[in-house]
């Protein structure tokens, strides 16, 4: 090692020592989520509180999953949903057809979606801005019409009928709702600490390096495309598990869930929640649905409500609510040391 | 002077939070304690394109409703509908439904979805054992298809495919009467419009084989624009078009088709005409439309129906729609279950709901029948008539035979599979 190098490792080793604190930090807290979560059920019996909660973990993954490209790449996707629903009808066509153990559909559903989302990726990742939007909308509108289209496999716009059939693997049964709702709140807070991971890596800092100068990044010799594919790939990995959780706690798939609407609430969701932050969406989520679902009670004008809180959202605070609380505390700790 | 304290929740506001959330967790148990009424859940569409007929779902329910607590409620319990809004989404539906239960201690569902999302509330019935009756969803295989089959769950609703059958026989007959051989379609782009148009052409060409379908039009759900459409059927110069079109789409179509003087070149048999909410929307009704009856006051041309219709416009200051009269039956079905079980339970309901006739101002003879083997309705006026611009729009409407129906009902059922 030259005296250049063991001085560069010497800098580094702090960093390095930050970033595996950082990361059993994650773990911690992830552990830590997962145990309040599931120890849910010995203080409630609210089943409504249980159903919320896997609706925020099939949302959740999904519209977190949308951050990584919005966020982060700055890849501003109008179609994601369509990958919501090939996880929701991957799973479920699978579960139907073959009746293979579930651990087994779900692997096949991810490898699928891979699959498809690195053709459409391939494609779309070329462009950029608002062609890259509306790219993966035209993508997302041809899904949703194979599924109508396609009625003799996918049940047209009725949807799979007939259950998605849940067999009990290793003990655990996803027929029992409360075994359903355990195994939700692994996927989520698994799915949110490896998005965590992926983001805080090298890797994530390349995607920001892309979101904020792609062309400085380009000469600094790394492949943006190869780069945005991969980010294509992986966020739509974890929205095909939300689709998934989705499916299971429906018992079926509907051509709603690849349409475009749904892609435009994980964008509500991004927007409510902010993108600047990891949590944000996952606040977003909690936000939308909490709404949605007291809204709902009370009045059929539920539109209006939600259209005067996007108003305040992006009027108002002009950023999301994670944001802005971060935002503000920063400011209050800069205040505090008399910056 | 510095302050103390941060500025955080206040004591008042903290007891009032903690007070909140209790009372959010305790709802259910309040709920069910009070046993004397009984809660009736109902997911329906009550806002979006076709929020009109969850509307007028609402209508009918509580009509039918005030009737059956005045006269002392089911089996003695006050029945309290609580109606919510599921956008037309699945998983919304979904949700409101486990929601409807779970949480507001409903016993009983009515469920007002359509297509997908009926499918949808269909297995939170089969995962919660609630009973739950269908009341908007005409898709077929919702009770035919065996794999659907549970015992709490049934549906109110006419079917698509008697709807066929009667529609086949009735346009064939004008077929030969008239010598309409060249036929054209013209329906929406999903699984109901090609179902739908399936069905009845396999129907018309079966009782009249000569018959030729020389068009096919497909336009999209919701088009707003027919020209291309229109000019496509004129220019095939059939003698005779059938239309599944429904609701805004079809009073859209007849609009811009009425300025082609289209309806004058051929006969027109559209499934959907004899609804209220397509009668009188449409600026210029044609005459001699043919259609099949979805809901009219003047058929079948008893007056409890005259009077059910002139009682649904007199408290709602609109006419009912196909959706109102289906919800009704639903209720009136579930007020004769509870007298002859002596119960509101949902088992029992079920129990007595198998195979139960009861009388009904929309029955073909006066009754209606629960249909035991695939828990469906049946024996309900159904027939086709021909239009007038005016009021009573239809007002000769030839019936079906239910007969028939059964006959070609039970083919059917055993060509697709399900028996």
């Amino acid at each position: 090692m030259t005296e250049l190098e063991a001085g560069r490792a010497q800098a580094l080793a702090p960093v390095r020592g930050g970033a595996a604190l950082q990361r059993y930090r994650d773990v911690l807290i992830a552990l830590v989520a997962f145990a309040v979560l599931a120890s849910l059920p010995l203080f409630t019996g609210s089943k409504a509180l249980l159903d919320f909660v896997i609706r925020c973990s099939a949302y959740g993954l999904f519209a977190t999953s949308l951050n990584l490209l919005v966020g982060y790449t700055g890849l501003t996707s109008f179609g994601h949903g369509m990958f919501f629903g090939l996880g929701a009808y991957g799973f479920g066509l699978i579960m139907q057809k073959l009746g293979v153990p579930i651990p087994v559909a779900v692997v096949a559903t991810l490898a699928i979606t891979a699959v498809i989302a690195a053709i459409i990726g391939a494609i779309c990742v070329r462009l950029k801005e608002i062609y890259f939007a509306f790219v993966t909308l035209a993508f997302q509108m041809l899904i949703h019409s194979t599924i109508l289209s396609w009625a003799s496999f996918t049940g047209g716009d009725q949807g799979l009928r007939g259950g998605i059939p849940r067999p009990a693997f290793l003990g655990i049964n996803l027929a029992n709702h409360i075994h359903l709702y355990i195994a939700s709140c692994a996927l989520l807070v698994l799915g949110l600490l490896a998005m965590r991971q992926i983001a805080q890596s090298p890797f994530g800092y390349t995607l920001r390096m892309i979101r904020d100068n792609a062309a400085r990044a380009s000469f600094l010799g790394i492949d943006v495309w190869r780069a945005k594919l991969t980010v294509f790939v992986l966020a739509a990995l974890f929205a095909s598990m939300g689709g998934m959780v989705m499916a299971l706690f429906v018992s079926g798939a509907y051509p709603e869930f690849a349409y475009w609407t749904i892609s435009g609430e994980a964008i509500f969701i991004n927007m409510l929640g902010g993108v600047s932050t990891f949590l944000g969406p996952m606040v977003g989520t909690v936000l939308l649905l909490l709404l949605n679902d007291t809204v709902t009670r009370f009045t059929e004008y539920h539109g209006i409500v939600l259209g005067v809180v996007i108003l305040f959202f992006a009027l108002g605070l002009r950023k999301g609510l994670l944001d802005f609380v971060a935002e503000w505390f920063s400011q209050r700790r800069d205040a505090g040391e008399g910056r | 002077m510095t302050r103390t304290r941060t500025p955080g929740i206040s004591r008042r506001s903290a007891l009032a939070l903690m007070g909140a959330g209790a009372m959010t967790f305790a709802a259910p148990w309040a709920a069910r304690a009070q046993a004397k009424t009984i809660k009736i859940g109902m997911p329906t569409i009550l806002s979006g394109r076709v929020a009109q007929l969850g509307t007028s779902s609402r209508n009918a329910v509580m009509l039918e409703v005030e009737k059956v607590n005045a006269a002392g409620g089911l089996a003695g319990r006050q029945i309290e509908m609580v109606v919510r809004d599921s956008k037309g989404q699945p998983q919304e539906a979904a949700r409101v439904a486990r929601e409807l239960v779970n949480t507001d201690g409903c016993e009983l569902l009515l469920d007002g979805e359509a297509s997908s999302g009926s499918f949808a509330v269909h297995e939170v019935a089969r995962d919660l054992g609630v009973l739950c009756i269908h009341t908007c969803s005409e898709a077929s295989s919702l009770t035919a298809d065996p794999k659907q089959h549970i015992p709490n769950a049934f549906r109110c609703v006419r079917q698509g495919i008697h709807d066929s059958i009667v529609g086949g026989s009735y346009a064939a007959a004008i077929s030969k009467a008239k010598g309409l051989k060249k036929w054209a379609t013209c329906s929406p782009d999903y699984a109901y419009g090609r179902d739908t148009t399936g069905e009845f052409t396999l129907y018309l060409k079966r009782f009249a084989p000569d018959v030729e379908i020389i068009s096919e039009s497909w336009p999209k759900l919701f088009q707003p624009d027919y020209t291309e459409v229109v000019t496509k059927i004129l220019q095939a110069k059939p003698q005779a078009l059938y239309s599944c079109l429904w609701g805004g789409d079809l009073t859209s179509c007849i609009d811009q088709a009425n300025i082609y003087a289209m309806f004058g070149q051929m006969e027109v048999f559209a499934v959907n005409m004899a609804d209220y909410t397509a009668l009188t929307v449409v600026k210029n009704l044609p005459k001699g439309i043919h259609s099949g009856n979805r809901y009219i006051k003047t058929f079948p041309t008893t007056p409890e129906n005259a009077a059910w219709g002139d009682a649904y416009k007199a408290k709602y200051n609109e006419y009912p729609t196909n959706w109102s009269w289906q919800n009704a039956t639903a209720v009136m079905f579930l007020a004769e279950a509870a007298k002859k079980a002596n119960s509101a339970d949902g088992k029992k309901l079920a129990e007595v709901l198998k195979g139960l006739t009861i009388k009904c101002p929309f029955g073909a003879d006066g009754t209606v029948t629960m249909r035991g083997d695939d828990h469906t309705l049946v024996g309900y006026a159904i027939g086709w008539g021909t239009t007038i611009p005016q009021e009573p729009y239809v007002p000769e409407v030839k019936a079906g035979d239910w007969k028939t129906i059964f006959e070609l009902e039970a083919e059917w059922k055993k060509s697709k599979g399900y028996t």
